[in-house]
């Protein structure tokens, strides 16, 4: 069964805000560059207890030419999220229960970057624009670096002293040093390489996924736990709700499709897969397909071939190509997927 | 999602071992005279951890590699060194990963310095470079990983990055170890530990504080490993009724808390101070105590406070919550603890909310009994709360998936209306000595919304007296037991903790008040104190009380103690007129352990005995002060 929600007469300004976001692309589509690269962070748990033996190989992955998933690193279940310095792919970082790992060799070697005082890193992003600076969300709040992580500073002048919790952090690809960090207590933004931050949407709960378009990086996305999902036309200073995206239960993330500026997919543990193929105007449940319960715990598109992955909670990843229509079983057979992470290519 | 961190091996292990005769655990309960003779008292504590050493020993199969804990045991006795080695080069080529795994093999080196192969010693070296450790998020993770990484470090000084996991140098892991450490013991001993007196979680701090006051090469991280353990161990002496640690606890599980004498704090009572039998497979993890054990000796003060049940004493100290990451105006929160100790029972709580998420007992009235195997001696009550906003509070995770994650993590009682462990938002409540209020306030809509009182098999003589209050008896105890609201009786069916899925009928039952609004009252006293079961319902149906439960419960009673009490939920108490100020709560304050707040000086005291455990020096100073 699909489901299609229609938005409300009422919500008139939701749809203007949509009409905006279906604009032509006023930035780079990733189709017109080189074939990405594309990682997911996975975690494979079947019976791990801390101290057991090890019996799953975790981590992060990346899509190889056949689309099969090379395991990259080191073996750790809790890898939140990666990130890449665009000056060189070797250079990675991930965001772990441990805190941030950074390797400069591609993953052969690594190093635990922070002190005890950093832990639970939930969310790891680099700046395009000065990569040396990597901005790191925590469940106390946001850490950065300008030294490709040797040494990391406390950046959280305009967050509350509750309410901190950092589940999502992105960089603007636009502009050097703009920030956005989604938190329990709302979404903030820094302009100044977080040296001081404001609150430009208040929640009731954490906000778990901040997004950028592809094709216009003024445009964003965001959903949350309590609050449902929100849109940004503006590089995320002001935001109107997503009409007929529900809110009752939370949303998990939150995915442009790359090849196809109209497509955005939500993920979510009740929800299961919704979509939208008319930039947020109609949204429709893609669960048919999906092993029941669907609880999905991340949704992910491929830049290079616009295929939708979802991972459902300690099944499986499913895979599909008709944009959650058709649903097929595809690889690391009891998972969790806790990110996917593309890299663009270089511009043709 | 969440990763799984619980202490699996500790009950594979005792699970394992459970069926095989172990002397002291299948022995005779232990006479509950005091030794005066230290000498005396050191070969008995040097006795017993001989025989957890051997016993494990013992557990080695011929031609078979010998697991952990046999090399561990055979290192410890300088036994089989050649097999030894081949096994410890065989057990590393399959490793694990976390705080868990590291202590373990931490003490593989520091004992097989002397006694292992080269190649036995090169594999455990390489592991510290080949396997990624997970830190863990709990605070006795961080107390195993933090002090293994320390020693271990310390081990192999002025090697570089590459050689270990974590990228960092020798100098690097150690200067970590050490900063994190010193601010673990500054945060207990100014605001008080997080895992306050756990039933379970007591090993994972002893084992590797002992290790780092054995092998720690600086003197003063030595030292501080020695404070900490007097600090842990005092507090389980002067928490013990007759060997058997009671509540509140702040991380426990369902055999721990209705079998009070089930859990390894009885293997460290023991051990330690000789007035109970240990558990199955001594806990456990209590057999990797022993293998540093015989480097702690039990100060005199200590023991005496363990031993010595004739004087009755309150207790109150200043714990803190779990760290809350979000939905928390706090982020870690002061507990208020209360125990009252006597000879036949004692009774503990704290001030109600959530202090873990998962594994807290709030409060309890536990008497004592000649021999507490298999013996549900404790009468308490909780409203068995479930949320994935607790989740959320304390761990980073999505709302959704932790709760059905539990059922296989080991806690499998926590998303189940009849659970009997676990603390409450919800609950507030109120102690003076052996008289315990616990008042209820269910927002409608809630899951579980219900009140569980456990009525153990073991309690005598149970009536439901017209007055409203139930009566019983629990050995030389009387105990007045009375629900708020109106109530139906059910079977108490047992879900331990570990992995157990079934349900079991060991007897005893639960009372369930499935009314929002709803509060208990537990009023004991010693059956010496009446002349008959009759004449202490009398007393009791003859104390002033007044309750109401709208707005919300309010209880107005004269304890059998002569207290005067108004306790209102949301408010404090006001007691003999005069509001109870939480604020003036000290670190510890009873007769034998004396703190400030802030203070970092704890006095460990007994008669003339005292023991002052100063971390800001840091020192120990041991003085006898004049008998008035």
């Amino acid at each position: 069964m699909t489901r299609t929600n229609h938005f409300s007469p009422g919500w008139a300004a939701g749809l203007r805000l949509l009409a905006l976001l279906a604009l032509p692309a006023a930035g780079r589509p990733l189709a017109a560059a080189a074939p990405a690269d594309f990682y997911l962070c996975a975690a494979l748990n079947k019976g791990y207890v801390t101290g057991s033996k090890i019996t799953t190989l975790s981590g992060l992955f990346r899509r190889d030419g056949t689309g099969a998933w090379q395991h990259i690193g080191y073996n750790d279940l809790s890898i939140a999220a990666a990130a890449f310095d665009p000056r060189d792919p070797k250079v990675i970082y991930t965001a772990a229960l441990n805190g941030c790992w950074r390797s400069l060799d591609g993953g052969k070697t690594w190093r635990q970057t922070n002190g005890w005082d950093i832990t639970e890193g939930r969310d790891v992003a680099v700046d395009p624009h000065s990569p040396d600076h990597v901005y790191l969300a925590l469940p106390d709040g946001v850490a950065v670096s300008a030294d490709r992580a040797q040494t990391w500073v406390r950046r959280e002048n305009g967050l509350p002293d509750r309410g901190k919790y950092t589940q999502t952090i992105k960089v603007d690809r636009a502009h050097a040093g703009r920030v956005l960090a989604g938190c329990e207590s709302g979404i903030y933004l820094t302009e100044n390489g977080a040296k001081s931050w404001r609150r430009v949407l208040p929640t009731a709960a954490t906000v778990d996924d901040i997004q950028q378009a592809w094709n216009d990086p003024r445009q964003w996305a965001a959903v949350t736990q309590s609050d449902g999902a929100w849109a940004s036309i503006d590089g995320g200073v002001t935001w109107k709700r997503f009409p007929g995206v529900p809110a009752d239960h939370a949303l998990y993330n939150l995915t442009f499709d790359p090849t196809n500026q109209r497509r955005l997919a939500i993920a979510s543990w009740h929800y299961g897969v919704l979509t939208t193929e008319d930039s947020g105007a109609t949204w429709t449940s893609r669960n048919a397909g999906l092993p029941e319960p669907h609880r999905v715990a991340r949704v992910g598109v491929d830049p290079d071939t616009g295929r939708l992955y979802a991972s459902v909670v300690n099944d499986s990843l499913y895979t599909s190509d008709d944009f959650g229509r058709t649903w097929r079983r595809s690889a690391l057979e009891g998972s969790v997927i806790n990110n996917f992470i593309t890299v663009p290519g270089p511009a043709k | 999602m969440k990763t799984k961190f619980f202490p699996a091996l500790v009950l594979s292990i005792a699970a394992a071992v459970s069926m095989r005769a172990q002397p002291s655990f299948a022995g005779p309960m232990p006479s509950p005279a005091v030794e005066p003779d230290a000498d005396v008292r050191r070969e008995a504590y040097h006795q017993r951890i001989n025989e957890v050493l051997h016993w494990y020993s013992a557990q080695a199969k011929p031609g078979v590699p010998y697991g952990r804990e046999v090399i561990l045991a055979k290192l410890a006795l300088r036994e089989d060194r050649a097999e030894v080695s081949r096994s410890v080069i065989t057990y590393m080529k399959d490793p694990g990963t976390g705080p868990f795994w590291m202590f373990p093999v931490v003490a593989m080196s520091l004992l097989g310095q002397d006694q292992l192969t080269p190649a036995a010693k090169q594999a455990l070296r390489d592991m510290w470079r080949t396997t990624y450790q997970v830190r863990g998020d709990t605070e006795n993770h961080w107390a195993m990983y933090y002090i293994s990484l320390y020693l271990i470090s310390e081990l192999y000084p002025n090697e570089p990055a590459e050689t270990w996991y974590t990228g960092k140098s020798s100098a690097e892991n150690l200067a970590e170890a050490r900063e994190y450490l010193i601010h673990w013991m500054d945060l207990a001993t100014t605001v008080g530990q997080g895992e306050f007196n756990p039933t379970g979680y007591i090993a994972e701090y002893a084992v590797p504080l002992s290790y780092l006051s054995t092998w720690a090469k600086d003197p003063a991280m030595r030292l501080r490993g020695h404070m900490m353990l007097d600090l842990l161990f005092s507090e389980l002496a002067e928490n013990s009724l007759n060997g058997m640690l009671r509540g509140p606890n702040a991380r426990t599980d369902e055999g721990n808390v209705i079998e009070r004498w089930n859990a390894i704090t009885s293997y460290f009572n023991w051990l330690l101070f000789g007035n109970t039998v240990p558990p199955a497979g001594y806990g456990g993890f209590g057999m990797f105590f022993a293998l540093a054990a015989k480097n702690y000796d039990v100060p005199e003060v200590m023991y005496r406070i363990a031993v010595d049940r004739d004087r009755d004493f309150v207790a109150r100290d200043l714990k803190r919550t779990r760290r809350r990451w979000r939905l928390s105006d706090q982020l870690m929160p002061p507990i208020y603890k209360t125990s009252y100790m006597r000879k036949d029972y004692a009774a503990g709580s704290y001030q109600g909310g959530l202090a873990d998420p998962i594994q807290t007992h709030v409060w309890d009235v536990t008497w004592a009994v000649p021999d507490p195997r298999g013996v549900h001696n404790t009468m308490f009550s909780l409203h068995p709360y479930s949320s994935n906003d607790s989740m959320q509070m304390y761990f980073s995770t999505f709302p959704e998936p932790m709760i059905p994650n539990l059922a296989v993590e080991g806690k499998p009682s926590y998303d189940t209306p009849t659970k009997v462990v676990g603390s409450s938002p919800y609950e507030r409540v109120f102690q003076d000595r052996d008289t315990v209020i616990a008042l209820y306030d269910i927002p409608p809509g809630t899951r579980f919304p219900q009140i569980n009182g456990f009525f153990s098999k073991d309690l005598v003589n149970l009536t439901e007296d017209k007055s409203g209050w139930i009566f019983a008896q629990g050995g030389n105890t009387y105990l007045a037991y009375r629900p708020l609201a109106a109530y139906k009786w059910i079977p108490y069916l047992h879900r331990n903790g570990g992995w157990a899925k079934e349900e079991k009928n060991l007897g005893g039952q639960l009372l369930v008040s499935e009314f929002l609004k709803n509060g208990t009252i537990v009023q004991a006293a010693s059956a010496d104190e009446f002349r008959s079961f009759a004449a202490f319902q009398a007393a009791i149906n003859s104390l002033p009380l007044e309750f109401k439960l709208e707005p919300v419960p309010v209880v107005k009673m004269t304890t059998l103690r002569g207290t005067r009490v108004v306790f209102t939920y949301g408010q404090a108490p006001l007691v003999n007129g005069a509001r109870l100020d939480y604020s003036k709560w000290k670190l510890f304050e009873s007769p034998y352990l004396n703190a400030e707040k802030g203070s970092r000086r704890i006095t460990i005291s007994y008669g003339r005995m005292q023991r002052v455990l100063d971390f800001s020096v840091p020192s120990i100073t041991e003085s006898a002060t004049p008998t008035p």
